[in-house]
């Protein structure tokens, strides 16, 4: 690999030394789960051992073993409570904003299921579905997964999202970027098709609504908005159902086996109601004696017809931030759409007949493969590029409990935004910065996701400090804040870390006990990294330097060679630490001539090309 | 506790205009700054970077970033006028500070007025021709203004552009506050 080499557009980088990398596409769905490969060529889902390319999303946690997919589904009945389904619904929530849905036993303390084994957290339930997954990966003949995207909906919130990345880091899978759902699902059909346009994404999954509206336009993805409902999904059309069930049947007093076993007969009722228009079911199986039901497509439309209107709110919200007239298509996703009634509704409100030609369950799957595909350095002729937003303001408290936003949502990343704030009293010598998420005006209604201080403000009158309050939002999602008081030059900085979750001391101590496992020739495999890391660092800095050495002045050349020639003697010793703090200092030196050559190729890409010419390149 | 500052959003450092390799004028090709937008970003976007040199992704993050910020501010019209009074030294805060003429603000409590009697009225309520005429008002307006900060900024009157763009952005606000439009009924 040549390091600081600058790609042009469309130019081949597909001779890679060694063998192409493996990058999967997850789809941790809460009813069912997926794993996807692209193999540079093809899109497939990896199935198990007896063919299934679905995986049931749940787990049974029973004494002696932790069972996963269709046989846990089997043992749901007998062993409700310690058969744990739909945990995606949980993650990143607090016991206290989690409503008891009358069919979960929860653990006396913190968010988790109370079962045999012990309490089990919706992250652990999550990490065994994963490495049930990743089992298929290796069925395949995938030995090493060299990353992982996975899903999740495009509502998910940070907390929701870091739990995501706690289970992948649980089950020992290496996540290079959490990819949203729709956006996944557009992906896979904009390869499919290459058909430029606004797309729309409608996705209904198990758990979640989401709406999503793209453009693509020469290779590049644009996510355009986003919205949804991250509390409604094909779950609660199966819950109206199995209560419309109880009633019609006369039943009441059921346990919660009987309670989940009503719900399963109710989820195979409004399947089959998407094939046939009226059918007759019997509950005899659950309490005896039970006399048969006839349920028509027009009751389940009835019952249902609120939750499609509240899906269909978000759409127009969502149309109205994208600030389009518009759809050329729209995509259904998720198992729920296969209900005429959703089919119809979406048809009606966008003008178009919905595309449904890739499996609705799978294309979601097939989408984050391919983009794994390319996060994992794999490079194709038809290269797509993303680009995607965030789904949910970020800001600060202020003076009475206000947010003040600094980074709005459906902002594209990654973005950097920097504002200034002062002291609220005289004398002021520490401000504590409060970073929330969410669209309300007061802090209490926003979910907070970091809190730091920033001290040694020299004491002023109120008004007089300022403050320079700067957020910064990578490609991953991922938010880093740092304040910094500018007549002294005082920081202070956060990461933004799962403020739930990773303060779960059972999973902080599960995954350092999983990097103490990790055994002890782990040593040498750490300096053998780092040495290579040095090498490639020195080896594409001098190719750079040789090409393009005149962008640096005598000085600036000076200061960069000496820290290369300084990596190049740190890394003949064998202190991995010294390396990597070698390798880090370099990489900051060199940050100047790696920004100058970027600079330098804009000319390249854009400089002189006349607008016909630009038309006909990013044309191909 | 903290306070929002008056001086609100920090400077940018970025000339977009030559980031974009565009003539700083206030008219552009939206198609074609797109398109220089989705080259540059298909070149520079962090996910090119997969497997690079940590420094090399911190520069196209960082790159990414500028292309981002320089193409929602370009591709608007009320932002582009305010980055090239900013990018000229107009003080924009100190602008916003400034005393607006009194005709135009009573215009815009009128227009707010007849927005917020249309819009505490139920949705089916509404009288679209009110609607309709409200928003032809308002664009009136606002042609108007973009029309006199063309011409300023073309003839290097910073003062009088200044005084319009603080005029498009009370009329960009209020655009963002209307109604929304109705179908008007065809009999």
């Amino acid at each position: 690999m040549v390091l600081m080499q600058i790609a042009e557009p469309g130019a081949s980088e597909t001779s890679p030394e060694g063998p192409r990398k493996v990058g999967v596409g997850i789809d941790l769905g809460t009813t069912n789960s997926l794993i996807a490969h692209f193999d540079g060529d093809r899109l497939s889902v990896l199935p198990d051992e007896a063919g299934a390319m679905s995986l049931p999303s749940v787990a049974y946690y029973g004494q002696a073993e932790v069972i996963v997919g269709d046989a846990a589904v089997v043992l749901a009945a007998e062993h409700s409570a310690d058969t744990i389904a739909s945990a995606k619904r949980f993650m990143g929530k607090s016991r206290d904003e989690v409503s008891d849905e009358g069919y979960l036993e929860f653990a006396d303390e913190g968010m988790a299921f109370a079962t045999t084994r012990g309490p089990v957290t919706p992250v652990e339930v999550s990490a065994d579905i994963l490495r049930a997954l990743a089992f298929r990966a290796n069925l395949a003949g995938f030995d090493q997964l060299d990353g992982v995207v996975i899903t999740v909906p495009a509502y998910f919130d940070d907390a929701q999202r870091q739990a995501t990345r706690q289970a992948a880091e649980l089950a020992g899978l290496p996540v290079l970027r959490l990819l949203n759902e729709p956006t996944a699902a557009a992906i896979a059909y904009g390869l499919d098709s290459a058909e430029e346009g606004v797309v729309a994404v409608y996705d209904l999954g198990g758990g979640t609504f989401d709406i999503s509206i793209l453009r693509l336009e020469r290779g590049v993805f644009e996510v355009l908005a986003t919205g949804g409902d991250s509390g409604l999904g094909g779950d609660d059309f199966d819950r109206l159902l199995a209560d419309h069930l109880t009633a019609a049947a006369a039943l009441d007093n059921l346990t919660i086996g009987q309670r989940r076993g009503v719900i399963a007969c109710a989820r195979g009722v409004k399947e089959l109601l998407s094939e046939q228009i009226s059918c007759t079911v019997s509950l005899d199986h659950i309490v005896a004696g039970t006399g048969e039901v006839v349920v028509d497509r027009s009751t389940l439309n009835g019952l249902c017809g609120e939750l499609v209107n509240r899906s269909l709110d978000a759409c127009r919200q969502c149309i109205e931030d994208a600030g389009i007239e518009q759809v050329d298509r729209i995509i259904l996703v998720g198992g729920s759409t296969r209900m005429p009634l959703i089919k119809e509704a979406a048809a009606k409100l966008f003008g178009r007949e919905p595309l449904t030609h890739i499996d609705p369950d799978q294309v979601v799957a097939m989408g984050a493969a391919r983009q794994a595909d390319l996060l994992v350095g794999n490079r194709g002729k038809d290269d797509l590029l993303l680009l995607d937003v965030i789904p949910l303001s970020l800001g600060v408290e202020t003076y009475g409990g206000l947010v003040e936003r600094l980074v709005h949502r459906n902002t594209t990343i990654p973005v950097v935004r920097a504002q200034e704030f002062t002291t609220a009293r005289d004398g002021q010598t520490g401000l504590l910065v409060h970073v929330v998420q969410g669209e309300r005006e007061r802090v209490e209604d926003c979910r907070s996701l970091a809190r730091f201080e920033l001290s040694g403000i020299p004491p002023m009158v109120a008004g007089a400090a300022r403050i320079l309050v700067t957020f910064q939002v990578d490609a991953d999602g991922l938010l880093e804040v740092s304040a910094k008081e500018e007549s002294t030059g005082e920081t202070a900085h956060v990461v933004v870390k799962p403020s739930f979750g990773l303060a779960d001391t059972t999973i902080a101590e599960m995954l350092r006990a999983g990097y103490e496992n990790a055994g002890t020739d782990m040593q040498a495999r750490q300096l053998t990294e780092a040495r290579v890391d040095a090498e490639q660092l020195a080896a594409g800095i001098y190719a750079a330097l040789k090409v393009d050495g005149d962008l640096l002045d005598e000085s600036e050349r000076g200061d960069l060679l000496s820290a290369v020639q300084g990596l190049e003697a740190t890394a003949d010793g064998d202190d991995v630490e010294a390396i990597r703090s070698a390798v880090e200092h370099t990489g900051k030196v060199s940050e100047l001539f790696a920004a100058r050559r970027m600079d330098q190729s804009i000319q390249q890409a854009l400089g002189g090309i006349s607008l016909e010419a630009l038309e006909q390149e990013v044309g191909e | 506790m903290m306070e929002a500052s008056v001086d609100r959003e920090a400077r940018s450092p970025r000339d977009y205009f030559e980031l974009f390799q565009l003539p700083a004028d206030f008219d552009l090709d939206s198609e074609d700054l797109s398109r220089r937008f989705k080259v540059l970003q298909k070149q520079f976007h962090p996910d090119r970077f997969a497997g690079k040199a940590p420094a090399e992704q911190r520069v196209a993050a960082q790159l990414s970033a500028e292309l981002n910020a320089g193409f929602q501010t370009l591709k608007d019209d009320v932002k582009r006028a305010g980055f090239m009074l900013e990018r000229l030294g107009v003080d924009l805060k100190a602008l916003e500070r400034e005393p607006v003429d009194g005709d135009f603000l009573l215009q815009q409590i009128e227009l707010r007025e007849s927005a917020s009697m249309i819009l505490s009225a139920e949705e089916k309520q509404r009288d679209p021709q009110a609607v309709a005429a409200l928003h032809e008002s308002t664009h009136a307006l606002y042609d108007e203004w973009l029309s006199a900060f063309r011409r300023t900024i073309a003839d290097g009157e910073l003062e009088s552009a200044g005084r319009a763009w603080v005029k498009l952005l009370y009329l960009s606000k209020l655009r963002a506050e209307l109604p929304p439009v109705q179908a008007l009924e065809t009999s």
